[in-house]
C-alpha cells in the first residue's frame, strides 16, 4: 500500500517536472531571445553612458561627464531644433492621410474603393530606400525633376539646389513623403472607420448635415484610438528615428538637418573616434523622452476613454 | 469584403434619396484619382527612366523614346541580384524563427499553466513599452563580441529578439481567444504538447502567424541601419545597404540605378501579391486588437 502511494507520487512528481520542462520548451526560446538581444543591450546602454568607451580596451567611468558635455554642444542643440520642426511637420502632415481615408471610405462603388485601397498600398512594397534614393535624385540640381520640370517652364531662375541648400533641406526632407498619403496609418484608420454603423450614417443624411461635419461629428471620433495610435507612432518616429536624414542628406549640408538620432549614430560610427559611451548618453536622452511621450501620450488615452 | 458589401446596400437607399450627393461622388473620385497619380508619380518615373541611356535622361527627361535600353535590366541585375539574394535569406531567415519562437511562446503563455508564468510572460510583454533607440550601440558590440558582423546572423538573431515583444502579445491574445476544449481534446488523444501545438495550434494560428511573417519579412527588408553597422563585407550586403552605396558608386548611370531600383522591388511585389489579403484582413480585421 505505502509503497504504492510513493510510486505513484513519483510518478506525479515526475508528471509535474514534464511538463514543467515542456512548459520550458515552448517560453524559453523567446524569454531567451528577448532578454540576450533586447534587455541585455539596453541595460548595457545605460550602464555605458556613464562610461568612456569604444567596447574594448576603454572603459573609464566619467560620472555624468557625457550628459554635461552633450547638453553644452551647440551641434546638440541645433539636431534638437531641427528634431522640433520634423516634429511639427509630421504631426500637420497627418491630416492629408486623415482626410483620404474619410474621402475612400464615403466612396459609395465598393470596386472602386477596393481599387483605390490597392493603389494606396502599392508604396508599402516598393522598399523604403527605393523611395528615399528616388525623391535624391528628384532633387538632383542637375538632371533632377523638379529643376528639369522648371526649365521646361522656362522657370530657370527658380531653379534650386534643393538639398544642398541649408534654408531649403528641411523642407525638402518633409516633401519626400509627398502627398503624405501613408499605406499603414490608412490602412489603421480604414479598419477604424469599419465600425461604423450605417444607420448613424443616415440620420445625419437626414439631418443634411455637411460633409466636413459630418467628419468631425461621425468619422473623427470613431477613429479616436486610431488617430492616437498613429500620433504616437508619429511622435517616436520623429524624436528617435533618423534613417531619411542618414540616407538622403548625412545631415547636411553644414548642420542643417542634423537630428539627435543622427548625432547618436555619428558619434559612436561616424568619426575615426568611435565614443561609445559619449553616443549611448544620447541615446539614453532620447530613450528617456520617447518614454515621456509614450507614457504622457497613454495616461492622456486612459483619461479619454 | 463582406461589410464593404453590406456598406453599399444600405447606401443604394441612401443614393436614391439624395439626388445632390452625385456630384460630390465625382468630386470624391477626383481628389481619390490625383492622390493615386501623386502616389505613383514617383514610380512611373522610376519606371520610364529604368529604360532609357543618360542621353535620354538628360535631354528627354520627360519623354518615353525609343530606343528602349532594356540591357539596363541585365546590367543592373548582375549588380542586384546577390544583394537580392542575402536580403531574402535574412529577411526570410528572421520572419520564420520569429514566427516559430513567438508562436511556441504565444502557445506556451497561453495554453499551458506553469509556476512563475505571469512575471514571465510581462517581463517579456514589457520590453514593447521600451524605445529601441538606446540599444543601437550596445547591440553592435554585443554582436561583434558574440563574433556575428558580417554573417546573416547579426541580422537574424537581433531581428527575432525584437519581434518578440509584440508578436508573443498578439499570439497569446489570439490563442487566449480559442476555445479551450479544441485543445483539450487533442490531448486525451495521447498527444503531447509539442504534437498539439503543431497539429492544432499551428493550423488554426495561421493567419495572425502569415501576419507576423510578413511584418518582419518587411522590417528587416528595409531596414538600413542595422546591416549599415553590422554587415561591412561587400557580398553579405542586403538590398538597402547595397543600392544606396550603387547610388554613390554609380554616379550618372541613371537608367540602370532604376533598372536595379525595379528589381529590388520585384520580390516584395511577388510576396504581397500572394500575402496582401492576409496582411491587410490582419491589420484592418481583428488580429491586432487596437
Amino acid at each position: 500500500m505505502s509503497t504504492k502511494v510513493v510510486v505513484s507520487s513519483g510518478k506525479k512528481l515526475s508528471k509535474r517536472l514534464s511538463s514543467l520542462l515542456a512548459a520550458a520548451g515552448f517560453v524559453l526560446p523567446a524569454i531567451l531571445f528577448t532578454y540576450i538581444f533586447e534587455y541585455y543591450p539596453m541595460v548595457n546602454g545605460i550602464f555605458h553612458s556613464f562610461y568612456r568607451w569604444n567596447g574594448s580596451n576603454i572603459e573609464i567611468f566619467v560620472g555624468f561627464e557625457n550628459f554635461k558635455e552633450i547638453l553644452k554642444d551647440s551641434v546638440f542643440w541645433t539636431s534638437v531644433r531641427n528634431m522640433l520642426f520634423f516634429l511639427c511637420a509630421s504631426i500637420i502632415l497627418m491630416l492629408p492621410t486623415l482626410v483620404t481615408s474619410i474621402i475612400l471610405f464615403r466612396i459609395k462603388n465598393s470596386r472602386m474603393q477596393y481599387l483605390y485601397r490597392i493603389v494606396l498600398c502599392i508604396p508599402m512594397i516598393i522598399p523604403g530606400i527605393v523611395v528615399m534614393l528616388l525623391w535624391q535624385f528628384i532633387y538632383n540640381p542637375q538632371f533632377g525633376l523638379l529643376n528639369q520640370l522648371l526649365s521646361s517652364l522656362g522657370l530657370q531662375h527658380l531653379q534650386q539646389l534643393w538639398l544642398g541648400d541649408p534654408s531649403l533641406v528641411k523642407w525638402c526632407l518633409i516633401f519626400i513623403g509627398f502627398p503624405w498619403v501613408g499605406s499603414l496609418a490608412l490602412l489603421i484608420y480604414l479598419a477604424g472607420l469599419q465600425n461604423l454603423d450605417s444607420s448613424i450614417w443616415d440620420a445625419a443624411a437626414i439631418d443634411g448635415a455637411g460633409p466636413i461635419q459630418k467628419a468631425l461629428s461621425i468619422e473623427i471620433p470613431l477613429m479616436k484610438g486610431q488617430i492616437k495610435l498613429n500620433l504616437i507612432n508619429v511622435l517616436a518616429g520623429s524624436v528617435t528615428g533618423y534613417s531619411l536624414q542618414l540616407i538622403v542628406t548625412g545631415g547636411g549640408p553644414g548642420f542643417a538637418s542634423f537630428v539627435p538620432g543622427l548625432y547618436m549614430y555619428q558619434h559612436a560610427f561616424g568619426s575615426a573616434s568611435s565614443d561609445y559611451g559619449y553616443a549611448s548618453a544620447v541615446g539614453l536622452l532620447l530613450f528617456l523622452i520617447a518614454i515621456i511621450i509614450s507614457l504622457l501620450s497613454m495616461k492622456f488615452i486612459r483619461s479619454e476613454d | 469584403m463582406a461589410k464593404t458589401v453590406r456598406y453599399s446596400d444600405s447606401t443604394v437607399a441612401n443614393y436614391t434619396r439624395s439626388r445632390k450627393g452625385k456630384g460630390g461622388e465625382w468630386g470624391k473620385h477626383l481628389f481619390l484619382i490625383v492622390v493615386c497619380l501623386l502616389v505613383l508619380y514617383p514610380f512611373l518615373l522610376m519606371l520610364q527612366m529604368s529604360v532609357k541611356d543618360t542621353e535620354q535622361v538628360v535631354y528627354h527627361f520627360f519623354g518615353i523614346g525609343r530606343p528602349f535600353h532594356l540591357e539596363n535590366y541585365s546590367k543592373a541585375w548582375h549588380e542586384v541580384s546577390p544583394l537580392i539574394l542575402n536580403s531574402i535569406i535574412m529577411a526570410g531567415g528572421s520572419a520564420l524563427l520569429s514566427i516559430f519562437v513567438a508562436g511556441l511562446a504565444g502557445y506556451g503563455f497561453g495554453k499551458l499553466k506553469f509556476p512563475g508564468k505571469e512575471p514571465l510572460y510581462w517581463s517579456v510583454f514589457a520590453k514593447m513599452m521600451l524605445p529601441g533607440v538606446l540599444n543601437l550601440i550596445p547591440s553592435f558590440v554585443l554582436a561583434w563580441k558574440l563574433g556575428l558582423l558580417n554573417s546573416y546572423f547579426s541580422v537574424i538573431l537581433f531581428a527575432v529578439g525584437g519581434a518578440q515583444p509584440f508578436w508573443v502579445f498578439v499570439i497569446r491574445t489570439f490563442v487566449q481567444g480559442q476555445p479551450h476544449e479544441l485543445f483539450e481534446s487533442a490531448k486525451i488523444d495521447g498527444a503531447g504538447e509539442f504534437r498539439t501545438f503543431l497539429y492544432i495550434a499551428i493550423p488554426l494560428l495561421r493567419p495572425v502567424l502569415t501576419l507576423a511573417g510578413l511584418n518582419v519579412f518587411l522590417g528587416v527588408w528595409n531596414d538600413y541601419i542595422w546591416p549599415l553597422v553590422t554587415i561591412q563585407s561587400f557580398d553579405k550586403r542586403p538590398i538597402t545597404t547595397g543600392l544606396a552605396y550603387l547610388s554613390t558608386t554609380h554616379v550618372g548611370d541613371y537608367g540602370p540605378l532604376m533598372a536595379g531600383y525595379v528589381i529590388a522591388s520585384i520580390p516584395l511585389i511577388i510576396l504581397f501579391s500572394f500575402g496582401m489579403k492576409q496582411f491587410i484582413q490582419g491589420l484592418t480585421g481583428g488580429a491586432v486588437k487596437l
